[in-house]
């Protein structure tokens, strides 16, 4: 029922007044007490006044004289009178604002009032106070059932909330999550709640921008922040399920709940499955296209045996130039195969020792030959202290062979390539394949390393899928290098990719297998395309 | 061997071929006989099975898809009944696998080809590549 002003009698504040206890009577001693304190300093003021005029004039000094002179005097009294009245008069009114304040939930440390200080009315202004810090803590007791009800609310919402969703503090502890969390993960309440988050939910992101590597960064550097991510998997605890969602993550610090992070998953696992199954689609139509190059590749290679000497130039570069489309439709075969691999995370390289000169020879071998034809020199400068490098000789081999795939087919008129390796300043294997053709147009250079992107001004006249450098990013990234590219327009292009030694891998070889370190080659990967000029 | 005779005989190492594309069978029979060894080829899972657990090889050529007994089968049941058996056992396919089922092959197997990624005179190399790891 609301507060009708013009309902509220004179009579009902001294009915609520006297409902409250302070009583009447005890503010009319205050005002006799004052009353009597001001008369007396009246009164002092006064018979001093007199007194001063009295005997001034008894002592035979002139009136007006004597009238100014006591006038100055008492005023001069006055005014110090005034100044001690007024302390002890407003003493009572000081000492409950003091009270106020010190219970005000929006002030600065104000001190508790001091009652001893009072001359008169400390009973009454005592009391006062005391209802002041009454009130003050029916209040506190008011919040904090309201807020103790809010709490109530918002953890039945959490738990009712219909899509699995986890709240948790600074330290990662889940301190709620909802009913459809455990479900979704398989799991008891107390499996998850005040656990370790990453201890209860095992996640793998595609890319390395991770839910963790987000909590990091929110906790170094923001004050909130939210967080969105695709087709993460979730390995439940059985060690054989595994779920597909996306997730999206919001941060807040310094909460005074001690909530920090809430996280809710949005199960996508049938929508991502179907993918997967777009994978065995690509796997079955890779293995009948490759029966029939295996035998195009067979005999071919037989009739170049079988002929060689026999036939004349011109037969014998059409026997090298079908031998060449062939390889290149097997290399093509493979690049598709190993694009949808990368989309759906699973190409897994396998890194292990190798000499970097012998595997850059061996993974240029069919190169060397397309470029004799084409009447091209490739010439290898290898530093001849190498240290040994962590590859996976297939997939590294691939990239290698794309570069100079590139270099051949965008060096129309220019006759020399020119492969070199060695040491960088970061202690990196650096590999540099040189061309010095067509060259690469600023507008191209952003967008190379894309899926499927082509120079549209050489599309026309050059053949080409717009996978390889996709692919050859994407197995650099994995092998823990970077790739890069400098060109100019008429001038050629100069493409670079880094290996790690070996021996920089002491550590992660300890804990892997015996048959080397195992990478994946993610679809969503950095960018770590370099344009430099 | 009489005195002053100085021929050194060549021990030839023997490979069977577990295939049953018939091209392929040629062209690996051509090529491997070229490099010096001595070529088997059967054409059916089970019968290459038969023939690894009788007869003494030094490499085997494995495939896949084969007939009557699945080459995987074959390898499983090869280093059951064999397991000190000396050949070098060769995955090879042109299926693309997926990671666990490739990785289960190749931890039972000594290598894994595609065999669009190599020539029959490329395959010749690998395997002599092979016979010089331990």
């Amino acid at each position: 029922m609301g507060f009708n002003r013009k309902q509220f009698r004179r009579s009902d504040v001294q009915t609520v007044t006297r409902a409250e206890g302070t009583r009447v009577d005890d503010f009319q001693k205050l005002r006799r007490k004052a009353y009597l304190y001001l008369m007396f300093v009246h009164g002092i003021l006064i018979l001093f006044a007199l007194g001063f005029f009295l005997v001034a004039t008894n002592l035979g000094y002139d009136f007006l004289p004597v009238a100014f002179a006591d006038g100055a005097l008492t005023l001069v009294l006055a005014h110090f009178a005034a100044k001690i009245s007024s302390r002890f008069v407003m003493q009572p009114f000081h000492l409950l604002w003091q009270a106020i304040l010190h219970v005000a939930p929006d002030s600065t440390s104000v001190p508790p009032p001091n009652m001893q200080k009072l001359l008169f009315g400390r009973e009454l202004v005592t009391s006062l106070a005391n209802r002041v810090y009454q009130f003050a803590s029916q209040q506190d007791g008011t919040e904090l059932a309201s807020h103790r009800k809010a709490i109530s609310q918002a953890a039945n919402i959490v738990s009712h909330f219909p899509l699995p969703l986890f709240v948790f503090n600074k330290d990662q502890i889940v301190t709620n999550a909802s009913d459809s969390a455990l479900e979704y993960l398989n799991i008891k309440s107390p499996q998850l709640f005040g656990q370790k988050l990453f201890d209860s939910v095992n996640l793998e992101f595609q890319g390395d921008h991770t839910l963790e590597t987000w909590i990091k960064d929110c906790q170094d550097n923001k004050v909130t922040d939210h967080g969105e991510w695709q087709r993460v998997h979730v390995l439940l605890r059985d060690g054989k399920t595994i779920k597909q969602c996306d997730i999206a993550a919001y941060y807040n610090r310094d909460n005074e709940s001690g909530t920090e992070f809430i996280i809710t998953f949005f199960d996508h696992t049938d929508l991502y499955g179907q993918d997967e199954q777009s994978l065995s689609f690509v796997a079955l139509a890779v293995h009948e296209l490759r029966t029939p190059l295996t035998m195009l590749r067979g005999y071919i290679e037989v009739f170049e045996e079988e002929l060689e000497g026999k036939l004349d130039p011109e037969l014998a570069g059409y026997m090298h130039k079908l031998r060449i489309s062939t390889d290149q439709l097997t290399a093509f075969v493979t690049n598709i195969l190993n694009v949808v691999k990368i989309q759906e995370n699973q190409l897994a390289l396998t890194l292990v020792e190798n000499n970097w000169q012998l595997l850059l020879k061996q993974a240029a071998a069919g190169q060397l030959l397309r470029a004799q034809v084409l009447g091209k020199t490739i010439t290898f400068t290898v530093d001849a202290k190498l240290p040994t490098v962590a590859a996976d000789p297939v997939s590294v081999s691939e990239v290698v062979n794309n570069l100079l795939d590139n270099a051949l087919k965008y060096s129309p008129t220019s006759k020399e390539i020119m492969v070199k390796a060695s040491v960088n300043k970061e202690g990196m294997v650096e590999t540099t394949v040189q061309d010095f053709g067509v060259g690469i147009p600023d507008s191209v250079i952003q967008n190379l390393f894309e899926k499927f992107y082509r120079n549209h001004r050489t599309r026309a006249q050059i053949g080409g899928t717009g996978l390889g450098l996709y692919l050859s990013k994407a197995i650099i990234t994995a092998h823990g290098g970077n790739i890069s590219v400098r060109s100019k327009v008429g001038e050629g292009s100069s493409f670079s990719f880094t290996l790690q030694p070996y021996a920089q891998l002491a550590d992660e070889l300890k804990n892997s297998d015996t048959s080397g370190i195992t990478r994946h080659a993610h679809g969503w990967i950095k960018n770590h395309s370099m344009y430099r000029r | 061997m009489q005195d002053g005779d100085h021929t050194q005989q060549t021990v030839v190492k023997k490979v069977l071929c577990i295939e049953d594309e018939h091209f392929i069978n040629e062209l690996y029979a051509r090529a491997l006989t070229k490099a010096g060894y001595q070529v088997k080829v059967v054409i059916d899972g089970e019968e290459g099975l038969r023939e690894a657990l009788t007869n003494i090889y030094d490499i085997i050529l494995l495939d896949i898809m084969l007939p009557n007994l699945i080459g995987t089968e074959v390898l499983k049941q090869l280093r059951a009944k064999l397991p000190n058996l000396r050949a070098k056992v060769i995955i090879t396919t042109n299926l693309e696998l997926g990671k666990e089922d490739r990785a289960a092959i190749e931890a039972q197997a000594d290598g894994y080809i595609v065999k669009a990624d190599l020539t029959p005179r490329q395959m010749a190399d690998f395997l002599k590549q092979l016979e010089l790891t331990p």
